[in-house]
């Protein structure tokens, strides 16, 4: 592997990475303050990525307020879809696995609804950048470099507002002890409500990023998703520094894989990589710091 | 214990009998019989997955992979070697068997739902890639076809013909299939090993501390519901005759069978068959609206989560909580 | 102004409180003594609303509350030290003393703050420190600490000595006498007969969920059952 090659390996793991990051860490945050595994998670990326394309191409706005309201309107899903099904499940004794089986149901429900509506065909959106940044001998469209930087950017929000704000230190208390933080007079359900807009917002970034480089179809969310969960494993379940950092470490050993075996054999390892850690540390590679 | 198994079961599993015996001579036209037939292979599948998630309590979503390596080994020893489909399948439930065993294993290290259900995901996701990547031996997505179906029988002056067209054979096989794994599931359930099985979902430190080999346990669960659905695997493959890596270890599959299970009864013996018998016809009635099958899976879904967890089986035995003698109170605090 | 009339509460199909009453005055400081499984922490958490009693009414000052979430009461000045002190482990001591006065504005939570340092000035060394590395009694004076930035008027305290060493729970009641002086009423459960009657003005024993006696703290040291069942058994293996 050349200097060069290496370079351009590294950046293009970091890239789809932070992709990982982007619905890993959405799915880490619900997981850490709900213990819900959300399985329609990756419609809301796909759900986002039909706004963007409405919003952007259709209707032919400015990007900027495309992505805005295409992430306002996925928050309000994220938020509807925890109040209307989850929250309901959740006051029940076997809650866990009916919370699992429900959304499997919706995201389903989801997919299929989409395909009816919005046909099978997969429809391309424009790219937001154009041109192509040269970094001595590594050429990169600015696209999928806006993808690294705006990923990272939206996370360390995210990252502000978990641990330096006071929505944050409630959701954090929450996450920490829901009945501490029930007695201390913190509405828990909100603070769920709350988190599942928070990671709809994540993962309408990942989507609103993605959608010039994969074209937006029923099915987007569904490759995405196991991965999300592979990530909030990784990094120790429920921990949204350890979901980012697994995010990369991710992306990274799937692209390093790529030089070494042909590329459809990466999932095969990257998956195999996520049992192994299983095995070998059930709490995930970065425990430690929670949610 | 009568939640799970309804009050007679051998009655009841004799009464399914009856009925498929009955059924071919009924004057059904070869369409009936084919639906009636992959309703009694995906009962079957039902039901060994049901073993796990519902009468051990370990939330897997991974036994698709096993049908998919039960399909797969099956079809492919006979094609490449030969060897007929009659001794084929039993490798074919050996080889789902085998890989039960090896992903239990890290199932056992762990005991939070969310790793169980994550990695047995990842796991048949694993096995769907290869499939579809051992492009020289399975020829991938584009089908493995070629698959031979099982040798006829001579009966006399007829013989009895096999495979996708035959409708008849292929229902009697599906039907011993059906009736067998049933009635071996039962004995073995309601031996002291099943009360075992029992134990460990109700209360998995109480069954610890009377002695059970947790461990053990589970990996013997393990290996016996990847057997069965193995086996359901490797009928089905030698009845259509063409395999897909994502028609049989793609995520349909695993919605199908899900709502199945979750239309029939989680837990509940025959929970699964009911769930297999009306989501195999329902979807049959509905292919020619072929988009809304999985709309309708995801919708079942949901609204049994919601309406009646319990499922159908469930719905049946309300009767019996009146029973006299059961004086107490339901809960009032749920 | 703390009143449980009658209250009863299932855990599924097991009831565990029967036809419980229970009242605390102002200014009062009330024992729930009781054996383990007795239902005493159920008391508890009935009237701070994280347990919905299935029949009974639960009021505070005239309001009732049996059927309003738990995260009305600190509004209405009433908090709760929970069993184990159940700090947020990975949150810093200053955090969680602060997360106490959540219902409250933020000009009232810091005179309130001042007020609690000089009552616990025991955890102002460790103000930075994260509050699940402390000790067990270090922890119980962030739990009471945090308990007291809702500036209740009625202060509930689940097993408040659980785990403590000797030195540490007299150093609880001290503080709890000093909390009462203030005008804070306090109810709080207790296994020990001697620690729950000595220090409170009245007491309630409960047995298999159910009170079975009741009167100030000295008729109840000296009531011949409690002297017989509770301090006997105590004193004998003492």
């Amino acid at each position: 592997m050349s200097g060069t090659h290496l370079l351009e390996t590294l950046i293009n793991g970091l890239i789809s990475g932070s992709i990982y990051a982007l619905i890993g860490s959405g799915l880490a945050l619900i997981y850490g303050t709900t213990r819900v595994l959300n399985f329609a998670h990756g419609e809301l990326l796909m759900l986002a990525g039909y706004f963007i394309l409405m919003f952007a191409v259709t209707l032919g706005w400015p990007v900027i307020l495309a992505a805005i309201a295409t992430i306002v309107l996925v928050m309000v899903l994220g938020a509807l879809l925890q109040r209307v099904t989850i929250a309901p499940l959740m006051k029940r004794e076997d809650w866990a696995f009916s919370v699992i089986a429900a959304t499997i149901g919706l995201s389903i429900f989801l997919q299929s609804g989409a395909q009816l509506v919005w046909g099978e065909q997969y429809q391309g959106v424009p790219y937001f950048f154009h041109g192509v940044a040269v970094i001595g001998e590594v050429r990169m469209p600015w696209q999928r470099i806006a993808i690294l930087v705006v990923a990272l950017l939206v996370m360390g929000i995210c990252g502000l507002i978990l641990y330096r704000t006071k929505l944050g230190r409630i959701v954090r208390a929450t996450a920490q002890d829901s009945e501490a933080a029930l007695a201390v007079g913190i509405p828990a359900g909100l603070v769920h409500t709350t988190v599942f807009a928070i990671s709809a917002a994540l993962a309408g970034t990942g989507a609103i990023l993605l959608s010039p480089l994969i074209t937006v179809n029923p099915w987007m969310g569904t490759a995405y998703l196991l991965k999300g969960f592979a990530v909030v494993i990784l990094g120790g379940l429920g921990s949204f520094g350890g979901a980012v950092a697994a995010g990369f470490l991710l992306g990274l050993i799937e692209t390093i894989s790529v030089a070494f075996v042909p590329s459809e054999w990466s999932n095969v390892i990257a998956f195999a990589f996520l049992i192994a850690v299983i095995t070998a540390r059930p709490e995930g590679l970065f425990a430690g710091r929670g949610a | 214990m009568l939640e799970v198994f309804g009050r007679h079961p051998y009655r009841d599993l004799l009464v399914w009998t009856v009925l498929l015996v009955v059924v071919p001579f009924l004057p059904l036209d070869d369409y009936v019989l084919h639906i009636l037939t992959l309703f009694l292979i995906f009962a079957v599948f039902a039901t060994g997955w049901n073993l796990t998630l519902g009468i051990l309590g370990l939330k897997t979503l991974g036994h698709h992979a096993f049908f998919a390596i039960g399909a797969y080994a099956s079809a492919l020893v006979s094609h490449y070697f030969g060897v007929s489909p009659w001794i084929t399948i039993w490798l074919g439930a050996l080889a789902a068997s085998f890989a039960g065993v090896v992903i239990g294993f890290p199932i056992l290290r762990i005991r939070s739902m969310p790793h169980v259900a994550i990695v047995t995901l990842a796991f048949a996701e694993i096995v769907r890639l290869v499939l579809s990547n051992l492009k020289e031996i399975t020829r991938g997505e584009l089908g493995f076809w070629g698959i031979p179906p099982f040798d006829p029988i001579p009966i006399g002056a007829r013989t009895i013909e096999f495979g996708l067209g035959n409708a008849f054979g292929s229902f009697a096989v599906a039907a011993v299939m059906f009736v067998g794994v049933h009635l071996l599931l039962l004995m073995l359930l309601k031996s002291r090993s099943g009360l075992t099985f029992l134990a460990i979902r109700d209360a998995e430190a109480a069954a610890e501390s009377l002695g059970v080999k947790l461990a053990a346990w589970k990996i013997f669960a393990f290996a016996v519901s990847a057997a069965v659905v193995g086996l359901s695997g490797a009928v089905y493959a030698h009845y259509v005759l063409i395999l897909t890596p994502s028609s049989v270890a793609g995520p349909d599959m695993l919605i199908s069978l899900l709502a199945m299970i979750i239309v029939g009864g989680v837990g509940r013996f025959f929970g699964p068959i009911y769930g297999a018998l009306l989501l195999t016809v329902t979807s049959e009635l509905l292919r020619d609206f072929g988009d809304y099958r999985m709309l309708l899976y995801g919708a079942l879904i949901v609204i049994f989560v919601f309406a009646a967890p319990a499922g159908i089986a469930g719905l049946k035995p309300a009767s019996w909580r009146k029973r006299p003698g059961a004086a107490s109170k339901p809960a009032e605090a749920t | 102004m703390l009143q449980l009339d009658r209250v009863n509460v299932h855990y599924g199909a097991t009831r565990v409180l029967w036809d419980v009453s229970i009242s605390v005055g102002s200014g009062e400081m009330v024992a729930v003594m009781g054996p383990n499984g007795s239902g005493k922490s159920t008391v508890l958490k009935a009237a701070m609303g994280l347990k919905k009693p299935s029949s009974g009414v639960v009021s505070l000052n005239g309001e009732e509350l049996q059927t309003k979430p738990a995260t009305v009461r600190p509004q209405r000045g009433m908090s709760i030290v929970l069993e184990r002190r159940r700090l947020f482990p990975r949150m810093s001591v200053e955090e969680n003393v602060m997360l106490g006065a959540y219902v409250r504005k933020a000009s009232e939570a810091r005179e309130t703050y001042e007020w609690v340092l000089e009552i616990l000035p025991e955890i102002k060394p460790h103000l930075q420190a994260t509050a699940g590395r402390l000790s067990g009694g270090q922890q119980q004076m962030v739990a009471i600490a945090r308990g007291l930035m809702a500036d209740p008027k009625i202060l509930l305290m689940d097993e408040p000595f659980l785990g403590l060493s000797p030195a540490m729970v007299k150093n609880v009641l001290a503080i709890m006498k000093t909390i009462n002086e203030r005008g804070v009423a306090i109810l709080f459960n207790e296994q020990n007969a001697k620690l729950s009657f000595a220090v409170s003005h009245r007491g309630y024993l409960l047995e298999s969920g159910r009170v079975v006696l009741s009167g100030s703290g000295e008729e109840m040291l000296e009531h011949p059952e409690v002297k017989r069942v509770y301090l006997g058994v105590r004193e004998a293996a003492a």
